[in-house]
């Protein structure tokens, strides 16, 4: 198929863009939960909105949104910028929410240990609730960063010619839409295992260190 | 003690936020929204248009290079063009939104003219004339004239200038004693094709151009009907309503390449046919 180069730099295009939302997005997600679980006063409220607001907006119309409201406030984004900023928007608000259940599971008896040997909140955190709650949210935010894969075709709207418009314009042009969106399928769920796998081995390596005895 | 922590973390953060919000009023404020063209090039700004990414013939991307009829005219222009011009491809569901919210300065692309987008929009001189026919399927006997398409279904384009104009239709298939059938609303022609093919509908409604290209990549599928409206309708490049300098710069080079017959050589190329006579300004009264 003379297509597949063209189907491949789409694939490249959905896996990148998908990548720099992730590689971001989940730091973000964890400082937005810090927030929320410290209870920052003024801006705890504002994280609580940002998420409710976020998780209710379609990526399609956030693309939009940020896109072409962005020239109004001054902003002059391209498409690639505008792509990376809404899936790192959409899943932060999510990755949020993830971390933010892990750290309100978090034992309390472990943390009132660490106070009573003196310990600094920062090092408590770095030391002893991170390491921990990392590896319950790990299942969670593998299973959103797959989400975010398959809600990039939102991105098309605003030119990004991502895996699903690459096939759909192959589709356009030999008029047979099965085989391009076909192959796209078989694209999409190598990315998503590659995701997985890479948990199973972060996830395997973890017990290997940790709990061996 | 971890109060006392917190309290300071907090602090620094709120500093941090007021900085930002500041930063960004400044920007704000020195807002590039709605520059004239004029005024873009002053403050070496790239100027912009926007071109759709799927709409053969007029424009299209194959093997990842774009080609049509508005786009062999954009590198034209961006031959000639002494500043910085600039083409953004995206599909058609932004394209106008984006010309209006003044991401592009234009929009290179085969709009069809009507009274709905004149509101928003002023068109540059019109680079084709496009007449409405219906496609049938070619094994269809059932379909030999306007007066046999009488209760059957029409595929048409949701949006759309050929369903803005499906009055006109109505009124021709009325005047043979028949009545309209169902309509059922397309996101994209190739949907409508498909359907066409399948049996869905029993007749599609767009542009002669397009029509032509359709059955030349799929001969022995369909088969052009009659014309179902009395005018043709135009097709143009908009640019947001009162922006003349950009309207008068997209003038000037159209009228060049009519005058010097570049525009009917990439007609012939792209339509398989030309215009002559295109009118400078269109005022379509539907």
């Amino acid at each position: 198929m003379s297509d597949l180069p063209f189907l491949l730099q789409g694939a490249v295009v959905t896996a990148s863009v998908s990548l720099v939302a992730i590689v971001l997005g989940v730091p973000l997600g964890l400082a937005l939960a810090i927030v929320r679980w410290r209870r920052v006063p003024l801006l705890s409220p504002l994280v609580a909105l940002y998420v409710s607001v976020i998780r209710a907006t379609p990526a399609i119309t956030l693309a939009l949104l940020i896109f072409f409201g962005s020239p109004s406030l001054g902003i002059v984004l391209g498409a690639a910028p505008a792509a990376v900023l809404t899936l790192l928007i959409n899943t932060s608000a999510f990755n949020c929410e993830i971390w933010r259940a892990a750290l309100i599971d978090f034992p309390r008896d472990q943390v009132e240990a660490a106070r009573a040997f003196g310990m600094p909140p920062r090092l408590m955190f770095r030391r002893v609730v991170l390491p921990q709650v990392w590896r319950t949210s790990l299942p969670a935010l593998v299973n959103e960063m797959t989400l975010l894969i398959k809600a990039s075709p939102a991105l098309a709207v605003i030119g990004i010619v991502d895996l699903t418009r690459a096939a759909s314009r192959i589709g356009a042009a030999t008029y047979k839409p099965l085989p391009p969106f076909l192959a796209a399928t078989a694209i999409y769920m190598l990315l998503v295992m590659l995701f997985v796998a890479a948990q199973r081995y972060v996830e395997r390596r973890v017990r290997q260190r940790f709990e061996m005895a | 003690m971890i109060c006392s922590a917190y309290r300071l973390r907090n602090r620094s953060a709120m500093w941090m936020m007021s900085t930002v919000l500041l930063g960004m009023l400044a920007v704000f404020s020195l807002s590039a929204h709605g520059q004239t063209l004029q005024e873009k090039i002053k403050n070496h700004q790239p100027v912009v248009v926007g071109t759709e990414d799927d709409y053969r013939p007029f424009e299209f991307v194959e093997n990842g290079k774009p080609a049509g009829l508005d786009n062999e005219l954009f590198q034209l222009l961006k031959a000639e063009a002494k500043f910085d011009l600039r083409q953004e491809i995206i599909p058609w569901t932004g394209l106008l939104a984006g010309v209006s919210s003044g991401k592009y300065d234009a929009a290179v692309t085969g709009a069809l003219i009507n009274q709905e987008r004149m509101k928003a929009f002023d068109f540059a001189m019109p680079v084709a004339a496009n007449m409405h026919f219906y496609l049938k399927r070619k094994n269809d006997t059932s379909i030999t004239g306007i007066k046999d398409l009488s209760g059957k279904t029409v595929g048409v384009q949701s949006g759309s200038v050929l369903l803005a104009r499906l009055p006109e239709l109505e009124k021709m298939i009325a005047k043979t004693g028949g009545k309209m059938g169902k309509v059922v609303q397309y996101a994209s022609y190739p949907e409508a094709y498909q359907d066409l093919a399948n049996g869905r509908v029993d007749y599609v409604v767009n542009g002669e151009i397009n029509l032509l290209g359709v059955m030349a990549e799929r001969p022995g599928v369909f088969e052009m009907g009659q014309p179902v409206v009395e005018t043709p309708s135009y097709v143009g490049w908009p640019v947001k309503k009162g922006n003349k300098e950009m309207l008068d710069y997209l003038n000037n080079f159209l009228r060049t390449v009519r005058a010097n017959g570049k525009l009917e050589e990439l007609q012939k190329k792209w339509l398989k046919t030309s215009f002559k006579n295109l009118p400078e300004h269109v005022e379509p009264n539907f």
